[in-house]
Parts: C-alpha cells; structure tokens; sequence
C-alpha cells in the first residue's frame, strides 16, 4: 500500500486536528453545507390566513444582504396548495432543497433553493406521508443528514394523538424508513422504559457521540385545537410528552428515556467538541434543563434554571444557543419577550437580559458570529393570540454581546402574508467550510 | 513544509502500527462504541444508479459490474482534492478497511472498494492508475477499483443521481483543490442497493465495518431461510 494511500490515511488523522471556522445559523446540523459568509437571504415559511392575500400557506424570501437596495423587503413569496398548519423545515445536507412541513395535512414541500437562492421553486410535494410511513403524521420539520433527511413527527394518523415517529426519506424524495418512539409496551431496550409516552418533537445529532436525542410536544388532537379551550379542558392536558430519549444515533435504537416534564420541546447541542451537553426549554413549566454526559460518560437530564417569574410561566418556545455556547437566547411566546442566559457554566444559566419583541414571538434563528438574531411571531394557527394581540412579523436585530437593537422589521399582516413561521437563512455563497462541519 | 513532513512522519509511525484493531480504535472525533454487526438494520435507500466509466487500466466498465455481486464501498473523490476532510480523509477510511481485510478473508473475498473520480478530464486513466500504484498488487486483501466518468455528460448523470454536489472554486489555484464537493461515500449491498450514506460526520471506519458485516450476516440468514 505505497505511498498515495499512506499518504491520505495519515492526512485523515492530521485534519481532525485542524481548527474550523463556520458560517450559518447557529442551530443548523453539523451535517448541513455551510454558506459562506453573511446570510443573503431569511427563508420564512409562512402560515396562510384566510381572507389576507391569497389565504394559502407560502414560503416567503427576505433580502439581507447588508447594502442590498433590497435589504429588508420581501424579494419572493410562494404560495402551496391551501392551509397545512405550516410549521418548521430544514435543508438537504448538500442544502439544494428545502423541505417544508404542514403539521395538519403532514404534507412535505420540497423547494429548490441552489438554482436561485433569491426565487426558491416549488419541485415536489409529498402528499401521501401518512400512507408511505406507516401512520406517521404531523411532520415537524426537516433534519439534515448524509443524503437523506431526519423528520420528526408529532401524531399519528390511528388516533391521532402523540404518539409518533422519527420517519427518513432520501434527498430526492423516496421514503426509507419509520423508527417508532418507545412506549412502555415497546420500550426496544431503551433504560428507563416506565417513562416512555412515545411522543417526539424535535430530533438532534451529535455525531462525535453518536448520540441522537428527541424531545417531545403532542398531538394533532391537541396541536390543531384552539389553545383556550384546549388549556380549559384537563383531560386533554394530560396528552402532553414529558419525556426525552438518548438513541444511538447509528443504529436508531432508543438508549435511555428521561423524564422531563412539561413539554420539552427546540434541542440545541452545544458545539465545542469537548462540550457534551444539550440544552431545552420546557413550554409548559417554563424551565430550562441541560442534557449532558457526566462523569462517567453517562447521559442525565437535569432541570438547570427557571425561564421567569411570571406565574403560570411564559410559554418558552425556541432558543437559540450561540456558536461560543455561552449565550442562549430563549423566545417567550406567552410575553412577547426574549431572554438572554449566561450559559457559561451550562448547570448554572443566568439570565443577563431581556428584550420585549412582540405581543407574541416564537422562532429566533442566529448568525454564527453571534451579530444577527431575527425574529418570528407565530407559534400555531389556533394557539397564536387573538386581536390586537396577534402581530405577524419577522423582525431582525443586531447583537453586541448586552443589547438587542432593532435591523428592519415587516409586519406579516400588512403584506397580506400572513403568520410568519420558521426562518432558515439562505445564501448564493456555500462556502469551502461546507465539508468541515462537525460537532 | 519541513514541519507538516516531520507532523506527518510522526503519525506515519502511528498509523503504520500492525494490527487492524489498533487502526480502527475509538478516539476523540468518534467517541462511542461501535455497534455489534448484525445488531441493528440498515433499511433500503434505493437502487444505486449506473453509469459509463472507465477504469484505471483504461478499460470500458459499467458502474452496476463495479457494485454488484459484492458489499461494496463507494467513495466519490478528484486526487486533486486537499481538503483535509474531503477526499484524502475518505481514501485514508478506505485503506484502513483495505487494511483490515488483508486480515480477514471473509471480508476479502466479500467487500469492493470503489474510489470514483469526479474530475475525468485531471483524473485520467493514467493519472489513476499512479494513484492508486501498488493497491492491486497486494496478494490478499479485498478488490479496490480506480475510474472515472467516460464522459462529462456521463459524469453529470451520475453526480445527479447519486446526489453528489460538485462546483468549481471561484480561486482554482486554491490551496485545498480547484472543487467545492460535499463528501458521500456509499455503502451498496450486493444486489446494487444503496443501504448508507457517509459524510465526513458519519464516516468512521469502525461504522462502515460493521455496517458492511452487518449486510454480510444479512445474507447469511437469508441464505438459512
């Protein structure tokens, strides 16, 4: 085996040591290519509203290039069939396509986005998930691995209740496989099977690990009802997922089950290499807990801050973990407000600041230089406020490490767009740190 | 550059150490235990596409002869590349399996090696076949094949269908090589079906040794049935 061949295997152990600068949203996967660069353009998939515009669901393409005469406007809106309770998406990892997910329909939108950034278009719709996958439905979003994407469910089309399913397809759309959450009945091995509920929400890697862990939320009974009525009714309260589970990533095999109660619900692994914990917010009890490898390499789960005073707790929604893991930015849907923790010491979150953005926020996504936060309102159709109190809006703003100053700020409603959803960033650039990701 | 000769003599005196075990060994990029072969199932992606190519002996060969009757490992590369986690990172993964399987001839008889060029007009049979010098002169170890595209339009048929993004640098006298690519290594059963896909995440050595034993043992139940 002369030379060449020694040559590369001694280079394939030399470039894990090399240092690695990236690109991108903070909570992209470590599978994702990476732009090059500032983002050019903020994805937002969009939820229609009947009677505004044409009522139906759309992906809409914001400008922020900074000195584009474009900056801030709306360059690109395209709608799909009807209303799907659009929800989250997520890239291919080569990030030509971008898929987007209708929670009611569990209709998949696939759209490419290499061809021309600026325009994505409309290639393909799943529309039969539920038939192909086994029962699966209410696709969450979109995660990307090699040649094929990760995409977490919420419900089932049996009874539609939480219990549910991380399904795979390929990167050209063909289906390959279902992977069931553990219940009790069916724990497949998994420690701690008395907690299994077998509900899911959001599905992360950390592929140094080996570790893939999911969150969880509820069902389309509970996601597709009006939130007052819902809160209102306590037997329904009761089908909500207060678990999280450890898998072996490789395998998907269900590891070890954690108990986590209230809805935990946005994974985000911290991404120094030697950093083996996770953080999650839990919407119903308002806390923010740490997933973490301990001492002896074991996983736990343990609840690490409060997320406010307010009585009843403020509905905490997504967060977003900076690329230095020391700042976690946590959206308060309930208030309106960001909040800013220290997470330096991941055990011992601090909060350092808070911003009142909206009525109502949800999304937050961050630039990987930790400058740019942008913002959404819309959490779903029927749990969003009501009247004046339901502002649709992206809006962006700058961060320097103490405060938040607003960038541009479009309000949904008067453009006739409607309830401005998960935000993904774009670019014309993939740059050459798109094969050095890793985590 | 004496010092990048030095830092890699050094690992050479590492990486040269005898045994296959000590090559395919848990470190600090893939800290976790290898799961058991045939503990787990590695479901159908589809079928792996075809395509016209030519080998490094400059010989006419269809991609499904290259995949087909053995597991075979198919690695997209240029030898131009320089990225650190690109294509040296993935022809190093394959001769650790290389390696390996001179120690065990099950994997031998059983497993192929693909490494396909991406850049036919830099990557000529020629240029191939100094490549891959020695590779095939080994007595034991398993098959390991060098081609590229007969033709660019083949060429762009085949990155299409195995989804296997390519794009020119803006700079091509870029020090990490003239090609932007994504890495994608495939692992194919012996009935031509796509049954993994790697990146530079996923592609630890001891991962694609057990999935590769893992569609082996498959076949041995199978057979019992």
């Amino acid at each position: 085996m002369k030379s060449f061949i020694v040559l590369s295997t001694a280079a394939f152990a030399f470039a894990f040591n090399l240092g690695f600068v990236c690109a991108d949203e903070t909570c992209s996967s470590p599978y994702l290519a990476r732009i090059d660069g500032q983002e050019e353009f903020v994805y937002v998939w969009t939820l229609g509203v009947e009677g505004l515009g044409d009522g139906a669901d759309k992906l809409v393409t914001v400008d922020v290039k900074p000195g584009s005469p474009n900056y801030g406007k709306v360059v690109s809106s395209i709608s799909v069939d009807g209303r799907n309770e659009a929800h989250h998406g997520g890239f291919t990892d080569d990030r030509h396509q971008l898929w987007l997910a209708g929670l009611d329909t569990s209709r998949v939108f696939i759209f490419d986005v290499y061809t021309d950034p600026a325009k994505p278009k409309l290639v393909k719709t799943i529309d039969n998930f539920a038939e192909t996958t086994g029962g699966a439905m209410g696709p969450h979003g979109a995660y990307p691995l090699p040649g094929r994407v990760l995409i977490p469910c919420l419900s089932n089309s049996k009874d539609k209740g939480g219990r549910t399913a991380l399904v795979e397809y390929g990167n050209d759309g063909n289906y390959i496989a279902t992977h069931w959450l553990p219940t009790k009945e069916d724990a497949r091995g998994a420690t701690n099977a008395n907690l299994a509920d077998g509900y899911c929400y959001d599905a992360r890697v950390l592929p140094r690990k080996n570790a893939l862990l999911t969150s969880s939320f509820t069902g389309w009974n509970n996601y597709m009802r009006d939130f007052g009525k819902l809160t209102a009714d306590s037997e329904a309260m009761k089908h909500f997922g207060s678990t999280m589970v450890m898998w072996d990533f490789h395998t998907r095999q269900p590891k070890k089950i954690f108990q986590v109660a209230g809805a935990p619900l946005e994974i985000r692994w911290a991404w120094d290499p030697k950093h083996n914990y996770a953080f999650t917010a839990t919407a119903l009890a308002s806390k923010l807990w740490l997933v973490y490898a301990d001492d002896r390499g074991e996983w736990q789960a343990k609840e690490v801050a409060p997320i406010s005073d307010v009585k009843g707790g403020v509905l905490p929604v997504d967060i977003s973990l900076s690329a230095d893991d020391k700042t976690l930015f946590v959206d308060g849907f309930g208030d309106g407000k960001c909040r800013v923790f220290d997470v330096s010491d991941p055990q011992q979150p601090k909060q350092i600041y808070e911003k009142q953005i909206g009525k109502q926020v949800n999304m937050v996504s961050q630039s990987w230089d930790g400058k740019r936060l942008y913002f959404t309102s819309s959490l779903l159709a029927q749990w969003d406020k009501k009247g004046a109190d339901n502002e649709q809006f992206l809006r962006a703003y700058t961060w320097d490490g103490k405060e938040l100053k607003p960038a541009f700020d479009l309000d949904f409603t008067a453009l006739k767009l409607g309830r401005a959803h998960h935000m993904l960033f774009g670019s014309s650039k993939l740059g050459p740190n798109r094969t050095v990701a890793r985590n | 550059m004496r010092e990048l000769i030095f830092a890699l003599a050094l690992l050479l005196g590492v990486i040269s150490s005898p045994t296959g075990g000590e090559l395919l060994s848990r470190d600090g990029d893939h800290d976790y235990e290898a799961p058991l072969p045939g503990s787990y199932n590695l479901p159908v992606v589809k079928v792996a596409p075809d395509g016209a190519l030519v080998d490094s002996n400059g010989k006419s060969v269809n991609l499904r002869d290259l995949i087909r009757g053995r597991v075979t490992i198919l690695s997209f590369i240029y030898t131009r590349c320089a990225a650190p986690k690109a294509c040296p990172y993935a022809t190093g993964v394959l001769s650790q399996l290389h390696r390996v399987s001179q120690d065990d001839s099950a994997l031998a008889k059983n497993l192929r090696l693909v490494s396909l060029s991406f850049d036919p007009e830099y990557d000529t049979p020629q240029r191939l076949a100094t490549y891959s010098e020695g590779i095939n002169d080994e007595k034991s170890g398993c098959d390991w094949r060098f081609a590229t595209a007969k033709s660019r339009a083949e060429l762009e048929n085949i990155l299409n269908a195995y989804g296997q993004a390519v794009d020119k640098r803006s700079n091509p006298n870029d020090p990490q090589g003239p090609l932007y690519h994504i890495l994608r290594v495939f692992l194919i059963d012996r009935d031509g079906r796509i049954r993994n896909i790697y990146s530079s995440g996923t592609l630890d050595p001891r991962l694609v040794l057990s999935d590769v034993k893992t569609l082996l043992l498959e076949e041995t139940k199978l057979s019992k049935r």
